[in-house]
């Protein structure tokens, strides 16, 4: 059986017997064009990473989609390495989702591969490097290859803001260390906004009365991030990229790693604000951008929150009883075994790491539950590929309804529950998106009947 | 370290029986380490004054300040008590540290520790020594290693004039679980650098040990060592039982 790391191994071969010369290429210009090469983020003056990007910038470009309208990328592969690019979010069949997993082929070292498909569904998507990392920081998630992706209604996209402000979390530099828990995890020296630490990027400029959407994106390969923004307020609209049941505004914002948050906020508060991690130890690491607003000057203010506060019950509708639903409930234990202090945990599911973990067979059309028991010391953010899931329970919750997410993060030592259609033959992936966990065996492959 | 700090050869001393990590402790952190170290089989005899350490009982009290992310001091307070003597002091060390920081990103944990201490005649004829002593470890898996090629010199004592003495010390565990590491321990004291003592002569021990890592806050080893020549105990029984205290108070969720 192959494991995820052989088939890395194998990639370039695989993608040799499918590689079209580039003569070939040039008949039809694609919609974009997407190169994968070497490049050094200057996260501050100090702070250089010698890194993986797209397009030479990070985060990536900011790819726009028509709903239904079907679109081709082209992407180039100019590093020693065989990559491939995910499109996390959209439901597309599986030889062009960007997992090798499903069967998407992967992209050999200084080869392209072409992706057409009709993009959907509607909302803020992200697209990334979907590869094994290891033990190598500076590989696949840890690197600067993500980028932002936005599908939008055939019909038009109805305002709700007078503009769009696209953020990105991620970290940088990381290294194993070993923690408290006995285990090695990543520790990182910088965290950035956009590709740039606090008080050294361009800030965001923005004009007293306007109503700015933020779509924020955490592309940290195994962080949560906790954002606030001083003097204002979040007003939550969407989560993935769907729009919630019940929106609310909330002082602060949780992403785990995948996670993207759309929020409205009224710029009611004229002055140069600190947008900026609310933890204070990796805000000092960079995480922050400033917010500025037209004719504002002096020094960028920050005012620290006391607490950590966020769930997701308060987006979603909560159903009185439980519907009798035809649902099929498939049960998902995440454990994790111990393989020397030196060494990161060996992740399972169902006591079973992958390449190894049980493979489900769904049926097209049907409603499935997935009952979620984490029962690791650790959170887990979630991803289901191809599909997108509703939230049935979390946090304590049970009933449901109204918050539809690819991503979900299941606290430690809980159970939740999700709910989705299996709408889209191929294989599927379901995976923590935590880089080191997913490389280590916390994955899983749906199949269709 | 005092165990192997004594260059008498037949006379030696076992207060403090740690093969050292290269990881220092935190900042505002203290680590209350005792020792404990009994000698079942040992010598039975006055030599050059110095009292027998058979059925003798080590008690050091070691207590480890973190300055910085990468430094940290030490203070020993070494006791014995035997039977006709009761509890005795017996010196004092102190002990400085640093470590290669980890932004380094060195493939191996490496730090460097000098002690200087005093102690009392009756128990060693030098009672001035420093010791300087190089760290090297690292976690591999489930294999752990450390060496520890500590050199020495007598600031005051019969053996000043010896030179610099070398006194490595070695480990290698293996995690058979999360919490139980086992494995073995070595410590030698070969005499003068540059003129070895003859085997009959030096200090060797191998200590079986295991560590339980029970919980980030403490700190447990336990070990039977035995010294198959005649410059050693022949067999000693170790314990280390240490604690660690955050004075730094309990930070919120968002520090």
């Amino acid at each position: 059986m192959l494991t995820r790391r052989r088939f890395g191994q194998l990639g370039g071969m695989a993608v040799g017997a499918s590689a079209v010369p580039a003569a070939l290429w040039a008949v039809a210009a694609p919609d974009f064009t997407v190169e994968i090469a070497p490049y050094t983020l200057e996260a501050s003056p100090k702070h250089r990473f010698r890194t993986i990007a797209y397009n030479g910038q990070v985060p990536g470009p900011l790819l726009r989609m028509r709903e239904g309208l079907p679109q081709t990328i082209e992407v180039r592969n100019l590093t020693p390495d065989p990559e491939l690019v995910h499109w996390h979010g959209l439901h597309i069949p599986s030889d062009v989702d960007g997992a090798m997993e499903e069967g998407t082929p992967m992209i050999a070292a200084g080869a392209m591969a072409r992706y057409t498909f009709v993009p959907e569904p509607v909302g803020f998507r992200w697209f990334h490097s979907h590869t094994f990392a290891g033990k190598n920081l500076n590989k696949a998630g840890y690197t600067g290859q993500h980028g932002f992706l936005m599908i939008d209604p055939r019909d038009g996209t109805p305002a709700v803001a007078d503009r769009e402000v696209f953020l990105g979390l991620h970290d940088w530099g990381g290294h194993f260390v070993g923690g408290d828990d006995g285990f090695m995890n990543p520790v990182y020296e910088a965290s950035t906004i956009n590709g740039k630490m606090l008080g050294f990027g361009e800030p965001v400029k923005v004009k007293a009365g306007e109503r700015v959407l933020m779509h924020v994106l955490n592309s940290s390969p195994t962080e949560v991030h906790w954002l606030a923004l001083a003097g204002h307020k979040f007003r939550v609209i969407a989560l993935d990229g769907d729009a919630v049941a019940k929106p609310q505004t909330v002082e602060m914002l949780r992403l785990a790693p995948a996670e993207r948050v759309s929020a409205v906020v009224e710029m009611n508060s004229p002055g140069v604000w600190v947008l900026g991690e609310v933890r204070m130890h990796v805000q000092a690491a960079g995480m922050g951008i400033v917010v500025e607003y037209a004719g504002a000057t002096g020094k960028p203010v920050w005012t620290q929150p006391n607490d950590l506060v966020w769930n997701y019950r308060q987006f979603a509708d909560v159903q009185a009883t439980k519907a009798t639903e035809d649902v099929t409930p498939i049960e998902l234990s995440f454990d994790s075994k111990f393989q020397g202090h030196g060494n990161e945990e060996l992740w399972l599911i169902n006591g079973k790491s992958y390449p190894k973990t049980d493979e489900p067979v769904l049926t097209t059309g049907k409603r499935y539950r997935l009952v979620l028991k984490n029962l690791s010391m650790d959170d887990h953010p979630v991803h289901l590929h191809r599909h997108t899931f509703e939230v049935r329970r979390i946090d304590g919750a049970d009933g449901l309804r109204g918050v539809r997410k690819d991503v979900l993060l299941v606290p430690s030592k809980t159970t939740a529950e999700i709910e989705f259609v299996a709408d889209n033959p191929g294989r599927t992936l379901f995976h923590c998106h935590q880089q080191d966990h997913m490389d280590r065996g916390f994955m899983m492959v749906f199949r269709y009947a | 370290m005092l165990g192997t700090a004594f260059t008498v050869a037949i006379a030696q001393g076992n207060y403090e029986i740690q093969v050292y990590g290269a990881d220092t402790v935190a900042p505002k952190n203290l680590m209350v380490e005792l020792h404990s170290n009994f000698t079942p089989e040992g010598q039975k005899y006055f030599i050059d004054g110095i009292r027998p350490t058979n059925h003798q009982e080590h008690e050091t009290l070691e207590l480890t300040e973190g300055l910085t992310a990468w430094s940290e001091v030490g203070f020993y307070v070494f006791t014995s008590e035997q039977a006709g003597y009761g509890v005795q002091w017996v010196g004092d060390h102190i002990r400085p540290r640093v470590k290669a920081p980890e932004q380094w990103h060195w493939p191996v944990g490496v730090s460097i520790s000098t002690e200087v201490g005093y102690q009392r005649a009756v128990y060693s004829p030098d009672t001035w020594t420093w010791e300087i002593r190089p760290i090297i470890d690292k976690q591999a898996g489930r294999w752990y290693w450390a060496i520890n090629p500590a050199l020495e010199r007598t600031w005051h004592g019969p053996d000043v004039k010896q030179g610099i003495g070398f006194s490595p010390g070695a480990k290698i565990g293996y995690d058979f679980t999360k919490k139980i590491n086992a494995g073995f321990e070595y410590y030698a004291d070969y005499g003068r650098l540059g003129a070895f003592d003859s085997l009959h002569n030096q200090q060797q021990q191998i200590f079986a040990v295991t560590d339980l890592n029970v919980s980030p806050d403490w700190e447990i080893n336990v070990g039977v060592g035995v010294g198959p020549t005649a410059g050693t105990d022949h067999l000693i029984v170790k314990g280390i039982l240490g604690r660690r205290f955050n004075w730094g108070g309990k930070k919120s969720a968002v520090q």
